[in-house]
């Protein structure tokens, strides 16, 4: 039995945010079908199919999209088709939620916005998750996680004063909205299960990033002042710096929190002594150079250790292949090893909470394009064998992509 | 565009939940605020001395000693009761008909009661390490992609990583009381978050990608994350501006914006690769052009050709922007008779809406009501 056992979810959302989201309920036990089209299917699989593409199993070998779509079955219905439409507006009757992050527009052009999905289910929730929200004047507008951390304001508060400002990621707004779209689906499932009704739920992905930046906003709304780029920032702490260690492109964030831990730093890294006093020290006009002298003699990883030995937040920057092989992730097995149709054995990232000590299993990888077409189409709905095949005939469902 | 139900239902999604922050820190205090925005009762049961977060900076100028604002961001809706003048019984009673106590030590908890920990790292090799909000965007491998390319890296500021692992932690902590409501789950559950793991939102598709493709790129400079280009934050006329073009057809239309069609039909600049290959041609280009445009014309121009550019507002920018005026995206967080604007819930259950903004308790404000 897991925490969500019972309740199931459409998704018919595309690219990281939305089946995000719906990777969460999953996790936790709710049944999520997937709903893609063989034409306009998920475009984390690719943006575009050639027949080279379709031959070569090219929709089954994104690991992103692998990545987001485990513990999910998966379907594929021709919604712009009447029986498509009709068949997921049957499975809707017996789902919980449905999830959606199409572009503004497309929900209503195929005829399943809220009041028909309501229709059909009175109790249904409905969750849109467009860049801006689904309100006001850019309620239709475009954007990528990209976007939404433009929009967000939060460049302004990374970089130094001479540079543009400065962002984090290449698709930022994603996964922080992927994680506001699971917060909202059960909280309105919470408010379904006490009173029995549905509603519509609009989030904005823009908005999901204030709180990153909200050490900007609030500075602002509390002084009237733009925050200055540029300035070290630490949040409270007394130190906090980037510093060069040895080999190629390595470095050590340290941040000293406490002024009880001045001393203990400067000692532990063997710093000039001049520099032990902490009202004083971490002013020094030379502090800098004095510690990236020191740190370029080590490894990162070494300096680390002997750092966090003595209680001092410090990390080395981890690339790609170190998160695949650090000993923390391991030992709580955290990537979960799963043989996937086509790309064989692939690391799967467990859910980042638990509710024991082992994490919650990764119980199937991510479904192939229309896997479970017959067990959710005849199981769920009941459709027969001759049925799913005349489907199957007309192009309605299918399991292979198909050319526009 | 969805339609806004005029006649919201009376009672909130969450009505009927008791949660109790024993923590104290940005993470559980955001995941406390996300309940108690949604009509959960919250009581934050704090030391004499006030929860910490009382002393984060940026200060309001108001109250005595000033409030902090990120206090009050994240306390809007709460209770505040002192732990130490509760007496023993309201202390036990008040703990016990909670539904999740989140707390560093769950062993000072009674086992029948469910406790979520939300930890930099959670049981294992860095139990007990050290850590920051900086130090973690080392260690979910973001940091080396951020900044120029001869370094040091650029570490985000704020308290990001307590904002992903608190909104990440109301997974499970809600996923459990409702599945308790079902009879899925027992209460006396212990649940934990890593905000380690939590932080490998951002980068775990990057690592899966990695371990199939052996690719990782060394940081190319400031907002440069490949493949995407055009990708970035450009000065205009009137602003910032954020460009981000990917398919060809964007292409197209962004060439046309910046009256550089003769770019158009190159056919090396038809994919990102190619045109992240010719950057360093491209780039003086594209900058030229917007210096002397308007970021706000551009914006509205892209978007109606559906290009994703985007302004990139600042902090006061941000409080005048049409679109999160007319969605109230901030709103008041009230202390006695004054106010102070914050963010304000960023998804909306359009029947059962979130609080916008709402009452900051003064330490202890309700602890009579907890005797």
């Amino acid at each position: 039995m897991s925490p969500l056992s019972g309740i199931r979810i459409i998704d018919l959302s595309m690219g990281w945010a939305g089946p995000l989201a719906c990777r969460h309920l999953a996790d936790l036990g709710a049944e999520v079908i997937k709903v893609e089209s063989c034409i306009r299917f998920d475009w984390w699989r690719s943006w575009e199919a050639t027949p080279e593409w379709i031959d070569q199993d090219g929709a089954e070998k994104s690991t992103s999209f692998n990545m987001v779509n485990r513990n999910k079955r998966a379907i594929t219905l021709e919604l712009d088709q009447a029986d498509g439409r009709a068949l997921l507006l049957r499975l809707v009757s017996h789902a919980n939620a449905v999830v959606e992050n199409f572009s503004g527009g497309v929900l209503k052009k195929l005829g399943l916005e809220y009041e028909t999905l309501r229709a059909h289910n009175e109790q249904i929730v409905l969750l849109s998750m467009p860049p801006f929200g689904a309100s006001g004047p850019w309620a239709d507008f475009r954007a990528y996680g990209s976007t939404v951390e433009h929009a967000s304001g939060l460049p302004h508060l990374n970089g130094q004063p001479e540079d543009l400002p400065v962002m984090q990621h290449v698709a930022l707004g994603d996964p922080v909205g992927g994680i506001a779209g699971a917060q909202a689906l059960l909280t309105a499932l919470r408010h379904q299960r006490r009173t029995e009704q549905g509603q519509q739920i609009d989030l904005s992905q823009t908005e999901a990033l204030f709180p990153l930046a909200s050490h900007g906003i609030l500075e602002f709304s509390a002084t009237g002042r733009e925050p200055d780029r540029g300035r070290d920032r630490p949040n409270t702490s007394i130190h906090q710096g980037v510093y060069p260690c040895q080999g190629h492109d390595e470095w050590l964030v340290i941040e000293i929190t406490r002024p009880t831990e001045w001393l203990t730093f400067v000692e532990t890294l063997n710093l000039p002594s001049h520099l032990s006093q902490p009202d004083t020290g971490p002013h020094h006009p030379d502090l800098r150079t004095y510690i990236a002298d020191r740190t370029t003699l080590e490894s990162a990883a070494s300096l680390m250790e002997t750092l966090q030995r003595q209680g001092i937040a410090a990390a080395r920057t981890f690339s790609y292949s170190d998160l695949l092989t650090d000993p923390h992730l391991a030992a709580r097995d955290f990537w979960q090893w799963k043989d996937r149709a086509v790309v064989g054995r692939q690391p799967n990232p467990s859910a980042p909470y638990r509710f024991g000590a082992a994490p919650i299993p990764v119980n199937t990888p991510a479904p192939t394009l229309g896997e479970h077409n017959a067990e959710v189409l005849g199981g769920l709905l009941g459709l027969s064998a001759d049925e799913l095949s005349d489907l199957n005939a007309r192009g309605i469902i299918g399991s292979r992509p198909r050319l526009r | 565009m969805i339609p806004v139900m005029s006649k919201p239902d009376p009672g909130q999604a969450l009505n009927g939940i008791r949660i109790v922050d024993l923590s104290g820190t940005v993470a559980s205090a955001y995941c406390g605020k996300c309940f108690a925005d949604y009509g959960a009762e919250v009581i934050d049961l704090e030391p004499d001395t006030g929860f910490s977060t009382r002393q984060l900076p940026p200060f309001t100028r108001f109250g005595d000693p000033p409030l902090s604002a990120m206090h009050a961001y994240l306390s809007t809706n709460k209770h505040s009761v002192l732990k130490e003048e509760l007496t023993e019984t309201a202390l036990a009673t008040l703990i016990d008909r909670a539904d999740l106590v989140l707390t560093h030590d769950p062993n000072q908890v009674p086992a029948h009661v469910s406790t979520l920990s939300i930890d930099w790292f959670g049981p294992g090799p860095y139990a007990d390490h050290a850590a920051t909000d900086a130090t973690l965007f080392a260690m979910n491998g973001m940091l080396k992609k951020i900044g120029p390319a001869e370094g040091p890296p650029y570490l985000p500021t704020g308290y990001q990583a307590q904002f992903v692992g608190g909104a990440t932690a109301y997974l499970p902590a809600l996923a459990h009381i409702l599945g308790c409501e079902m009879g899925n789950e027992t209460r006396g559950t212990r649940l934990n978050t890593s905000i380690f793991e939590a932080m490998l939102c951002f980068t775990e598709p990057a690592a899966v990608g990695f371990f199939n493709s052996g690719l990782d790129m060394d940081r190319m400079g400031i907002n440069r994350f490949p493949p995407t280009y055009p990708l970035g934050v450009f000065p205009c006329a009137d602003g910032w501006l954020g460009v981000t073009v990917l398919t060809p057809s964007q292409w197209h239309s962004f060439c046309h914006l910046l009256d550089m069609e003769e770019w158009a039909d190159v056919p090396l600049f038809q994919s990102s690769v190619g045109r992240l290959e010719a950057s360093d041609l491209i780039e003086p280009r594209i900058r030229e052009a917007l210096a002397t445009l308007s970021a706000e014309a551009l914006f509205y121009k892209a978007q109606a050709a559906r290009v994703p550019l985007a302004r990139v507002p600042t902090m006061g920018e941000l409080f005048e922007i049409d679109q999160f005026k007319s969605r109230s995206a901030f709103a008041h967080a009230t202390f006695d008779q004054s106010s102070i604007k914050v963010p304000s819930m960023p998804f909306r259950l359009l029947r059962t809406p979130p609080h916008f903004g709402g009452p900051v308790p003064r330490l202890g404000e309700h602890t009579e009501q907890y005797q």
